[in-house]
């Protein structure tokens, strides 16, 4: 039900998202171009050739310009072009590793969410048994151990020791074809960056549902007369979800961040690869643009969790 | 009637007042057995003295100095792997790994606990900023933090990690830059809650200085919360260093940090190339990492179970 | 009118017990009575003396700590206690259904009213499933909900308290049930509600012949609405009668003190708790002999050794009470029609033991408050 209401918070919030990119895209610009070395290095460039070539790509601007005129054209989704591949636009780059990006990380989040409610679910149906206790521990222990070390073991297993039967279909997809997203390619690494957080959602999970299955309307549904399924999936899940979905930004944060390190590590195309080796190259302008494309994702995600808490929950109306 | 029902109200109020302080003895006692029952919590706790102890250690002695080159000969380093002499091997520059780690100890205490600080510090200024002046100030801090959660604060810590320079203090300070907001958050609602108790307001209304009513009521009142949230802070902080420095751009040699080594950055190698060849120069820092950050989660976990009085049955 | 001679549903000698780390809380100690075919039966008592416990037992709602350690319930001559679980849920909500105190939080925040009550009947075949969403509305009308059919799209939470209860009763008609359980249906509701609430389950009661067991802490509510009365104390039934009976003449000293400080419609909770004097024992290790002795201003020695047991009052084998003493004797020797002072032992003078005082103290024995007993003797 869209009222005006709803309309004014969605319009206020796509504001405030606004407000975050631009803040951050300048703050991130700023930071990046005050940064000694430039990207000319490898070119060997001195002096007044150099002075030439930073003029040619408004280097020599003061800052506030420069970003003003970046932000001209990223308004029109044009990022510029790249500086260390000479005169390489970077939207279609950034755009098609973004698609990559989304898939890994979209890959982790149903993983994470599927994974970490079907077992918080179990446990707190199991509550006090070795099965509570294993599953609980385990959750622990999936959010302690950093999705990098994750991935590290994932690859000498699956990758080293087990390259005969993997044919490490899943790391570094060297000729690259600019598509991505097969199951070889994807499972393997999506498992090690979506099981961090599946603990925190099994834990969340657990603790909600055990809450919720003391409420009064479950025993309401009970002396209705419901299969206990129906109990637990109808009307205990569905309130044991609003926690969840209430951790869900910070986790699609999570998550995003996880990925960068994922990406590198098995040297997966998309954005968080690009993000890390286009800053140790110097190539600021895909850099400043990864990081705006993170925060819009961010903002839109956020956005998108606070309708998903809406849908669950009537009483939540804004 | 009415007098006798004041009456009993006040006497009621009295023993409660009585009640509430014997209940926190108890409560304090209740949870210290809890927490000693709670096996996982203790076994956290030991780890984490023992990773204390080896990090003071390491400010006196290390096996090798920790960057000194070919203290195991480098053809030895990659086929040998462990030794007697080199527990956890050698890298390729014939470097004493074991040696690094405890360095790397160090490092995570220092980096976990010196940011812990460093939000602190900053978060509490901001949030009782925000939470005195109100109004407009406020509305705009509360922006700023917003904005702040909206951001990868892994990248950002890294841009201003570079921004800033190499060094220990440096990635304190860019990994407080993303983590303060929580603090800030949580002094500005102590205070505004605060501020609105009648203690408060009495001191106030006998003309008591802002600066004097912060620091004598409002202070010492939010001070547990604070805690717990700085203690907090502190495996987020670990573990935010670790993963710049597995990037490769957090610490570098001379100083080894866990996510370093494991990375093989200080050798100039990737990830994946210790992984075909030495897998053990991976394994064993991310190990320590990894259990390290585990120990402050049980722990952690113990303190909340044994604490929280709703865990009781 | 109520058929006696035909008990629908029959309780004998149920237990309930709830295993904490302190202990076994015997909730329900040995509960037996009869509910009549289009009957409604009242259980009054103080706050935690096992009412709910003993209503939740017979429909198997007991969970977690709780177990039924002993006893039968018979419904249609079958033992629900006994049964597999997926009868027993057919017996729910079709044959047995529930209302409950607090309809605030007995309603799904997330469903939305009209599914909750339509879901009732998807769950057994007594409503032909073509016919549930109509029969939806004229539930809802039929207990008085105005714009029924608007507002059974409505979530719960735009619902007030009166219509959200009245909504529970919908729900619980909705299988046309032979049994009404009703727990404090009315408690959480302001004065003028709950009478219309009551006067639904009158309505109920003679319209369709449901049989209604109504649980409440109010007398008031009791003497309106019940034809008979069960009074519960410390997990027990301590008299048994017609409503005439019980409020006529009342045999028990807990009966009777509940009586005197029968609440007027504007006395708050917390008033009518403190009206009898000392709180309900501990039902892990409660006192030896009666279990009302710690309270009782008519005790004798035997009550705190011997435990009394439910025996017929007069000639009159409806009417039982669980009293060594009963109330037509402290009348006649105790001067209880005059009595002022209603502490512990004060008519009949009779101390604890030596060997008890100290637990009896440790259990919070009365010590005298002039204020409270003169509020007691003004009412
Ligand atoms: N889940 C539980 N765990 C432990 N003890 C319980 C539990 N539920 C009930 N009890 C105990 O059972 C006793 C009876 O409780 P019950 O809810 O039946 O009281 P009641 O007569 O319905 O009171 P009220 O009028 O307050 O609803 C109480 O003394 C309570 O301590
Ligand atoms: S007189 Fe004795 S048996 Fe009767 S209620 Fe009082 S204490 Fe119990
Ligand atoms: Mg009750």
């Amino acid at each position: 039900m869209l009222t005006r209401g709803t309309l004014i918070y969605i319009g206020q919030r796509l504001l405030l998202i606004a407000f975050t990119v631009l803040a951050v895209s300048f703050a991130v610009f700023a930071a990046l171009h005050s940064l000694p070395g430039n990207p000319f290095v490898n070119e060997k460039l001195h002096g007044a050739e150099l002075a030439a070539q930073m003029h040619l790509y408004g280097l020599d601007l003061p800052i506030p310009i420069q970003y003003w005129n970046w932000l001209k054209g990223a308004i029109h989704g044009d990022f510029g072009v790249s500086l260390a591949i000479l005169n390489e636009p970077i939207s279609p780059i950034v755009f098609r590793e973004f698609s990559v990006s989304l898939m890994l990380g979209g890959a982790a989040l149903l993983i994470t969410l599927g994974l970490g409610t079907v077992l918080g679910v179990i446990a707190a149906a199991r509550q006090n048994t070795w099965v509570d206790y294993t599953l609980t521990t385990f959750a622990v222990i999936g959010y302690s151990v950093p999705s990098f070390v994750l991935a590290s073991v994932f690859i000498l297993v699956f990758g080293v020791w087990l390259f005969n039967v993997t044919h490490g279909a899943f790391y570094y997809p060297l000729n690259w074809t600019g598509t991505y997203g097969t199951i070889e390619e994807l499972s393997i690494p999506a498992i090690a960056l979506g099981l961090y957080t599946s603990g925190q959602v099994t834990r969340i999970t657990r603790a909600a549902m055990l809450d919720v299955i003391q409420q009064d309307y479950i025993r309401t549904a009970r002396a209705k007369g419901l299969r206990q399924r129906i109990v637990i999936l109808r009307h205990a899940f569905r309130n044991a979800l609003i926690p969840v979905v209430s951790i869900a930004g910070p986790l699609i944060i999570t998550i995003i961040v996880g990925s960068v390190v994922i990406e590198n590590l098995f040297g997966i195309p998309g954005l968080g690869k690009e993000f890390v080796e286009s800053i140790l190259r110097h190539d600021y302008n895909i850099a400043i643009a990864v990081f705006t494309l993170y925060a819009a994702l961010i903002g839109v995600a956020n956005l998108l969790v606070d309708i998903a808490y809406a849908a669950i929950d009537p009483r939540i109306r804004y | 009637m009415a007098t006798v029902v004041t009456a009993q109200i006040a006497e009621e109020d009295a023993t409660q007042g009585g009640v509430l302080v014997r209940e926190q003895v108890g409560l304090w006692r209740d949870g210290l057995r809890r927490l000693r029952r709670n096996k996982l919590a203790l076994a956290g706790a030991f780890y984490l003295i023992f990773i204390v102890l080896v990090a003071l250690v390491a400010f006196a002695w290390t096996p090798y100095k920790p960057s000194a080159q070919n203290v195991c000969p480098v053809e030895f380093a990659y086929a040998d792997g462990i030794s007697a002499a080199h527990p956890f091997g050698c890298d390729p520059l014939g470097r004493d790994i074991l040696s690094q780690m405890m360095q790397g100890a160090q490092i995570s205490l220092i980096v976990g606990v010196g940011t812990s600080l460093i939000v602190c510090v900053v978060g509490i200024s901001v949030g009782l900023l925000a939470g005195f002046s109100r109004g407009v100030l406020d509305a705009v801090i509360s922006t700023v933090i917003n904005a702040f959660y909206g951001v990868p604060y892994l990248l950002l810590s890294l841009v201003l990690y570079l921004v800033l320079g190499p060094g220990l203090l440096t990635i304190m300070i860019a990994i407080s830059a993303t983590s303060w907001m929580d603090m800030a958050r949580l002094v500005r609602g102590q205070a505004l809650s605060i501020r609105e108790r009648e203690f408060v307001e009495a001191a106030r209304a006998s003309g008591t200085r802002q600066g004097r009513i912060l620091f004598t009521h409002i202070f010492p009142n939010a001070l547990g919360p604070i805690i717990v949230q700085a203690t907090f802070i502190i495996p987020v902080a670990i573990l935010t260093e670790a993963f710049l420095s597995f990037l490769g751009v957090g610490i570098r040699p001379p100083l080894f940090s866990w996510g370093a080594i494991a990375s093989g950055s200080n050798t100039g190698g990737t990830p994946l190339n210790l992984l075909q060849s030495a897998p053990w120069i991976v394994l064993f820092p991310s190990a320590a990492l990894s259990v390290t950050l585990l120990a402050f989660n049980f722990f952690g976990d113990g303190l909340r179970d044994a604490f929280d009085p709703r865990q009781k049955r | 009118m109520p058929d006696i001679t035909k008990p629908i549903l029959e309780v004998k000698n149920l237990r309930t017990s709830f295993f904490t780390d302190d202990g076994e809380v015997k909730a329900v100690r040995d509960v037996s009575f009869d509910l009549y075919e289009g009957e409604t039966l009242g259980i009054v008592g103080e706050s935690g003396c096992g009412k709910s416990v003993t209503v939740m037992s017979i429909l198997g709602l007991v969970q977690r700590l709780g177990k039924i350690t002993g006893g039968q319930v018979l419904f249609r001559g079958k033992d629900l206690t006994k049964i597999p679980a997926d009868e027993l849920r057919h017996v729910r909500g079709r044959d047995i259904a529930m209302i409950f105190q607090d309809p605030l939080s007995s309603l799904n925040p997330v469903l939305s009213v009209g599914y909750q009550i339509d879901e009732a009947m998807y769950a057994h075949d007594v409503i032909k499933h073509d016919d549930i969403r109509a029969r939806g509305v004229d539930l809802l009308e039929e207990v008085r909900v105005p714009d029924a059919s608007r507002r059974i799209k409505d979530y719960p939470h735009q619902f007030s308290g009166g219509m959200r209860q009245r909504a529970m009763i919908a729900m619980g008609l909705s299988n046309k049930p032979k049994v009404l359980i009703a727990d404090e249906p009315t408690t959480a509701l302001d004065v003028t509600v709950q009478a219309q609430i009551l006067e639904l389950l009158r309505d109920l009661n003679q319209n369709t012949g449901t049989s209604i067991i109504l649980i409440t802490h109010n007398l008031g509510v009791v003497a309106g609405l019940c034809q008979r009365v069960i009074v519960m104390y410390a997990g027990e039934i301590v008299e048994e009668g017609t409503a005439e009976q019980i409020f006529e003449n009342p045999q028990h000293p807990y009966t009777w003190s509940l009586l005197r400080s029968m609440p007027r419609v504007d006395t708050s909770r917390r008033e009518r708790l403190k009206s009898i004097e000392g709180l309900p024992p501990d039902l892990i290790a409660p006192p030896p002999g009666c279990k009302f002795n710690p309270r009782c201003p008519f005790r004798i020695e035997q009550c705190f050794s011997d435990d009394p047991t439910l025996e017929t009052v007069g000639d009159d084998d409806r009417h039982i009470a669980k009293c060594w003493v009963r109330m037509k004797r402290a009348y006649a020797e105790m001067g209880a029609a005059t009595l002022t002072d209603t502490r512990p032992g004060a008519a009949s003078g009779v101390r604890p033991p030596k060997t008890l005082v100290e637990k009896l103290e440790d259990s919070r024995e009365i010590e005298p408050d002039t204020e409270a007993v003169g509020d007691l003797r003004g009412s």
